[in-house]
């Protein structure tokens, strides 16, 4: 990554901070609310591939995790799991992928993301919530996240273009989606 | 080749990175930065707390819109409900007044601990539940050390008791509320049996853990205050919830009871951070 994309990650970070813990939070749909730090993750796995995926997503996790009591580093874990796995298989694909390509991507991505955090949570510990509100949860994050989908790749994308050697790598092969 | 060598950087990358999230799970967990963690997050949270209240005042409005439209059903029941609950309610209260003068009396004598020696901070909410995590019921509040705000200390709205403080900055605190699965409040029945209410969920009634078979049965609708037993996390007689169900078991030795808060604990735009520490 060059030293621009990672002044346009900063940007792009902090309008999403402030985006999830201003705007986003105060929604409550039956009890949850939209992860915009997930979204994140899960575009710059699609738009920079599964490394520059899994980075972004673990400094999207460390962001998260500075705003929840949850144990320190369980959002970073499954962020980059998840942005590692969609980059993984974006890259697979190949070549430039259609809107409706990203947004189911990113719905089906979300719920593996919310579910994967679940069960680490559980694995370390920590109580689980019941079976309703984690289908609130699903629900509410994958299609909010879906929607989102189309301006996040854009802005993910933007952070990641432009000459370089961070966009040459990018360009043999570590991307997915353009 | 240089397939194969990117593959293997792919893969160092996301080792690396689960270690360190391990690492970080780790350390937050048992190890000895968990204090200095804890204090980076109450410095966060303090730093966009004023950009987050603006915020907040500016969408809380949508949010209770969306809030409305999906919780749009269960509304109309509750106002169905309701209706009905009003009429019974007027005849008990003809039959409250004699024992609220008896109540009355009853306070000025024995005076509940957190009304008499306790003094309170009045808080704002700024966002939740639920909190910064879908998986958590925390609200986070617009006070912290500066305004007298201490970890530990109980927080209540309306009609009782709604959570602790478990974290603590400058100018802003999270409340970890009665029906977050990670909380356990100690309550006493008005026999004196005690119990241990743990959080089920948002919508989800506490369950009582430990009320011994041998106790009275306890009736639904019996309030439920805290014990207040030595080393309690709160003060003694603070209205926790009413008992919303009971199951009658062979064979056990312990009553499944549930208990509905008596404050509501979704919508609080203020609730009140009472000054009291457990004793050490």
């Amino acid at each position: 990554m060059t030293l621009r994309s990672w002044w346009r990650l900063f940007i792009v970070g902090f309008a999403v901070l402030i985006l999830q813990v201003g705007a986003l939070q105060q929604l409550d749909i039956g009890g949850a609310h939209p992860d915009a730090f997930l979204l994140v993750a899960i575009a710059a796995g699609l738009v920079a591939g599964p490394q520059i995926g899994a980075i972004v997503g673990f400094v999207a996790g460390l962001v998260a995790d500075l705003f929840v009591v949850t144990p320190f580093g369980l959002s970073p874990l499954s962020y980059v799991l998840v942005a590692f796995a969609v980059g993984l298989l974006a890259s697979l694909s190949g070549g430039r992928a259609p809107y409706s390509l990203r947004i189911v991507a990113t719905f089906l991505a979300s719920v593996g993301g919310t579910l994967l955090y679940e069960a680490l949570a559980l694995l370390i510990g920590q109580p689980h919530i019941a079976r309703g509100e984690l289908v609130n949860v699903l629900v509410v994050v994958s299609i909010a996240n879906a929607i989102f989908a189309v301006p996040a790749t854009s802005a993910l994308g933007w952070v990641f273009s432009g000459p370089g050697p961070g966009a040459r790598e990018l360009s043999t092969g570590g991307s997915a989606v353009r | 080749m240089a397939t194969s060598r990117r593959n293997t950087s792919q893969r160092l990358t996301l080792v690396i990175l689960v270690l360190a999230s391990i690492t970080l799970v780790t350390l937050d967990y048992r190890g000895p930065v968990s204090h200095e963690l804890g204090s980076v997050r109450s410095t966060a949270r303090d730093a966009v707390s004023p950009l987050q209240r603006v915020l907040a005042d500016v969408f809380r409005p949508i949010g209770n819109l969306f809030s409305g439209a999906v919780n749009y059903g269960a509304a109309a029941n509750d106002n169905s409900r309701l209706r009905d609950e009003v009429g019974e309610l007027r005849r008990v209260e003809l039959e409250n007044e004699s024992a609220e003068q008896q109540l009355q009396q009853m306070l000025t004598v024995e005076r509940l601990p957190y009304l008499q020696n306790s003094k309170s901070v009045i808080a704002g909410v700024i966002s939740g539940p639920p909190g910064g995590s879908n998986f958590e019921l925390t609200l986070e509040i617009d006070r912290g050390t500066s305004d007298g705000v201490g970890l530990g200390m109980p927080v209540v709205a309306g009609a009782g008791l709604i959570g602790e403080v478990i974290s603590a900055g400058k100018t802003t605190s999270l409340v970890r509320l009665i029906t977050d699965p990670r909380s356990a409040v100690g309550v006493r029945f008005q026999n004196g049996t005690i119990a241990i209410a743990t959080g089920q969920g948002l919508d989800d009634p506490l369950a009582l853990e430990q009320v011994s078979a041998s106790a009275p049965v306890p009736r639904k609708g019996q309030l439920l205050v805290t014990s207040g037993l030595q080393g309690a996390a709160f003060p003694a007689g603070i209205p926790v919830g009413t008992v919303s169900s009971v199951k009658s078991t062979g064979g056990t030795f312990t009553f499944p009871v549930t208990m509905e808060p008596v404050a509501a604990l979704s919508g609080l735009q203020f609730v009140a951070v009472v000054q009291w520490l457990p004793a050490p």
